[in-house]
């Protein structure tokens, strides 16, 4: 019970934070989000607030920056974030290369590239696919070639998310092509204004651009940026591919897809003038996805249940991850369903956080189409849903 | 919420898993099916001995005092190896029943005995062209004072042919009352007549016949008009029992499909081999460990007497259905042609699973019912 008003009172001391520093802009940048990106630049502003605050990196271990905070503080705090409309914060630096970092990297790297992450100074963005590698990662072929303390590499990345706003990229490059294609692979850090970088933009089904392609032409980069063993970069890629699953808290997120669908139904009038909340069909398909997402619910707590105990989730995380994105994009077509033709105006201006114009048709309506299309990706960025099930087969029932 | 388990129950679940597992063998189960009994008084016996039959009932009338976790546990064991004999029917739904509404005296007289294995029960409220989930019923009970008198037929009374207590829904007619209470009527009171006969899932049921059927006011179970609330609550106990049946059996259906097609061969190579059969495992396997975590979810709740237990139940159900169906049947896809033959297990939890969807309410009873319970997260 103690252990019970804790919690409680903490929650209230994030929400009183919250109340204090999340201003009206930022949260209308959160409430505006159509994918897991926010407006950039009110990512970043919130970035400094966190981080002046010392809350910008929950996860980390306390002596590198993190707060000190258990899982379920850590829940807390990020569901507080999500229900407030914080933007989410870039995971590349922060979920991904950050742990990444602490776990392989040499005292050097971390001291110089961990603080500059956390100020917000550094921006990453995440190198590891290629136009002919997709889910066949370790197909990759960007090479970097060895000349003395340097590498030189060339070859091209794609999907890489908010490239055109990052000041540094971490890849997956080939060292060798001896052996098996897993073991040539290197994991190097790379200064973007290095000469020979070239990032073309990429518009999204969207109409927007929040992915692009990296061109490398004789790029060079110290010897000293390889993380992990020259040729080992697969150990370290996969150790942070599972940060980039399992870092992810899929009940949040649901919960307030819920939410919105609740109100979406409330608002919207059906054929014979109610509300679409007292339609038995949509009721009881509203019903079945809310019970799904309740399961997902009571899995994520068993993997923090066993991960408290210290032991290995294993493959529930990829299972969450399936489930979690699968059950997002019906929501996210039960909402098309209930809104109707309210979601075919394209307005992306009106998408943008300083946007006050009018918008054509009603305020809730605004973000589900676009949420709809970029959804699609999210069962195709962090191991496709097909991996996934591979991976389920392969850990779980040995197949 | 918690939702892990305490060392005397994961005790409890090995000792059940062990126990099953080394003696209750699908031969012998299928032989006890098909006896006329259709279970074995000799594995009763031994589940009493145990203590299963004692585990949820009260104390002060024999039991352990025990709830809804121990139930779970229990019931899933049972469903993974395909277990007969009536523990849901007479021991969850039974001494439920009479735990919560029985006067001193009746729970005295049947409980104890229900915890020893020694009697049988059966809740008879169903009738033909209805859904055992509506409270109304057209059997009466026609208030004569000093008694009632019963007239009535009951449909599909599940563990009717071996019961030898039936806890009987009516309408209670004349001094102003209708309302639909529940009555404990011995098998062989007279005017009471039931027709026997097995159901697809390998056990026995029967219709069940009141003519003229007079009892005492002792015979009232949790007193005048209360069935549709004792119904309720103890339907929240079975319903729990149900589900971790058939999360049990799913598990033993997960195992035998994932070694079967790890050794099966066609176009000479293992089944396994094939893509679209690793995942459509990997989404069975899926199927199972979301359902299991809301029935430890809903478990954890009733236990505590929590306000959101209902409407978690509720979710459990719908959702055990859906993933019932999912994987019991491609089980029978992965295996081929040999799923459809009596011989093989594989075929039998399936149709546990189909006579168990509409136990209590259906998958549409109950996201009608979880729409209708507010959340109180």
């Amino acid at each position: 019970m103690e252990k019970q008003e804790h919690y409680a009172e903490f929650r209230l001391r994030v929400r009183d934070f919250l109340d204090h520093h999340l201003t009206p802009d930022l949260r209308r940048a959160g409430r505006l989000m159509t994918s897991v990106f926010a407006d950039f630049e009110a990512t970043m502003a919130w970035h400094r607030i966190l981080f002046q605050q010392g809350w910008v990196a929950p996860d980390w271990p306390q002596e590198y920056g993190g707060t000190g905070w258990d899982i379920q503080e850590r829940y807390i705090f990020q569901e507080e974030c999500k229900l407030a409309n914080a933007p989410s914060l870039l995971p590349m630096g922060l979920q991904m290369l950050g742990p990444m970092l602490i776990r392989y990297g040499t005292a050097e790297q971390k001291e110089f590239y961990l603080p500059r992450l956390l100020s917000g100074e550094d921006v990453w963005c995440q190198g590891y696919s290629e136009p002919g590698a997709g889910s066949d990662l370790a197909s990759l072929k960007t090479s970097a070639v060895r000349d003395g303390d340097i590498f030189r590499i060339n070859g091209s990345k794609i999907w890489t998310s908010y490239a055109q706003h990052s000041n540094r990229i971490f890849c997956l490059v080939r060292t060798s092509k001896e052996g098996k294609p897993q073991q040539g692979i290197s994991f190097i850090l790379v200064d973007m204004d290095a000469p020979g970088i070239k990032v073309d933009p990429i518009v999204g089904l969207d109409g927007r651009v929040e992915q692009c392609q990296v061109f490398f032409d004789d790029v060079e980069v110290p010897v000293a940026n390889l993380v992990g063993e020259e040729n080992q970069g697969w150990t370290v890629a996969k150790y942070l591919l599972e940060f980039e699953r399992g870092g992810h808290n899929f009940t949040i997120d649901l919960k307030k897809q819920l939410g919105k669908l609740h109100r979406q139904m409330a608002e919207t009038r059906g054929i014979n003038g109610a509300s679409l909340e007292t339609y038995p069909v949509l009721g009881s398909r509203l019903a079945d996805l809310e019970i799904d997402a309740l399961a997902v619910e009571y899995t994520e707590l068993r993997i923090k249940g066993a991960n408290s105990a210290g032991e290995n989730p294993g493959a529930l995380s990829s299972m969450v991850k399936l489930v979690g994105t699968e059950l997002g994009q019906a929501f996210n077509e039960l909402s098309l369903d209930v809104l109707g033709p309210a979601v075919a105006p394209c307005q992306l201006e009106a998408l943008e956080p300083c946007y006050d114009g009018d918008i054509v048709g009603p305020r809730y309506a605004l973000t589900a189409m676009a949420e709809y299309i970029n959804n699609r990706a999210s069962t195709i960025y962090g191991g496709t849903a097909e991996i996934q099930r591979d991976i389920i087969a392969k850990q779980v029932l040995g197949l | 919420m918690s939702i892990e388990l305490t060392e005397e129950q994961k005790m409890l679940q090995d000792s059940a898993e062990r126990y099953l597992k080394n003696s209750y063998d699908f031969d012998q189960r299928q032989a006890a099916s098909r006896s006329a009994k259709g279970f074995s008084d000799e594995r009763w016996a031994q589940f009493a001995e145990m203590g299963w039959l004692a585990m949820p009932l009260p104390e002060e009338h024999g039991g352990f005092g025990f709830g809804a976790m121990e139930i779970m546990l229990l019931a899933e064991q049972m469903g993974r190896y395909l277990v007969v004999e009536p523990f849901l029917e007479t021991v969850v739904v039974g001494g439920g029943l009479l735990a919560r509404g029985a006067t001193t005296a009746l729970a005295e007289r049947y409980l104890p005995a229900v915890a020893e294995g020694q009697l049988q029960v059966a809740l008879a409220h169903g009738e033909e062209g209805k859904h055992a989930s509506m409270i109304n019923t057209a059997t009466t009970a026609v208030d004569e004072g000093a008694h009632c008198r019963l007239n009535g037929v009951k449909s599909v009374v599940a563990n009717g042919d071996q019961a030898d207590v039936f806890i009987v829904s009516a309408r209670l007619v004349g001094a102003g009352n209708s309302a639909v209470t529940l009555f404990a009527i011995p098998a062989d009171a007279e005017g009471v007549e039931r027709r026997g006969y097995p159901t697809y899932d390998g056990r026995r049921a029967c219709e069940l016949t009141l003519r003229n059927v007079v009892v005492g006011p002792e015979a009232v179970v949790g007193g005048r008009g209360s069935a549709e609330y004792l119904l309720d609550r103890v339907a929240l106990d079975a319903q729990l029992a149900a589900c971790a049946e058939v999360i049990g059996g799913m598990a033993a259906l997960v195992e035998a499909t994932q070694d079967y097609i790890g050794q099966r061969k066609q176009f000479g190579k293992t089944l396994s081999s094939f893509q679209v059969l690793r995942h459509r495992m990997a989404d069975m396997y899926v199927q199972l460990e979301l359902t299991r975590s809301l029935m430890l979810a809903a478990a954890s709740s009733l236990a505590g007497e929590e306000g959101d237990a209902a409407r978690l139940i509720s979710a459990l159900k719908a959702r055990t259905v859906k993933a019932g169906r999912f994987v019991s049947q491609n089980a029978i896809q992965l295996h081929g042609g040999i799923a459809m033959t009596d011989e093989l297990s594989i075929g039998h939890y399936f149709k546990r699973f189909a006579v168990l969807e509409s136990w209590f309410g259906n998958r549409d009873f109950h996201l009608q019912r979880f729409r209708e319970l507010q959340s109180v997260a």
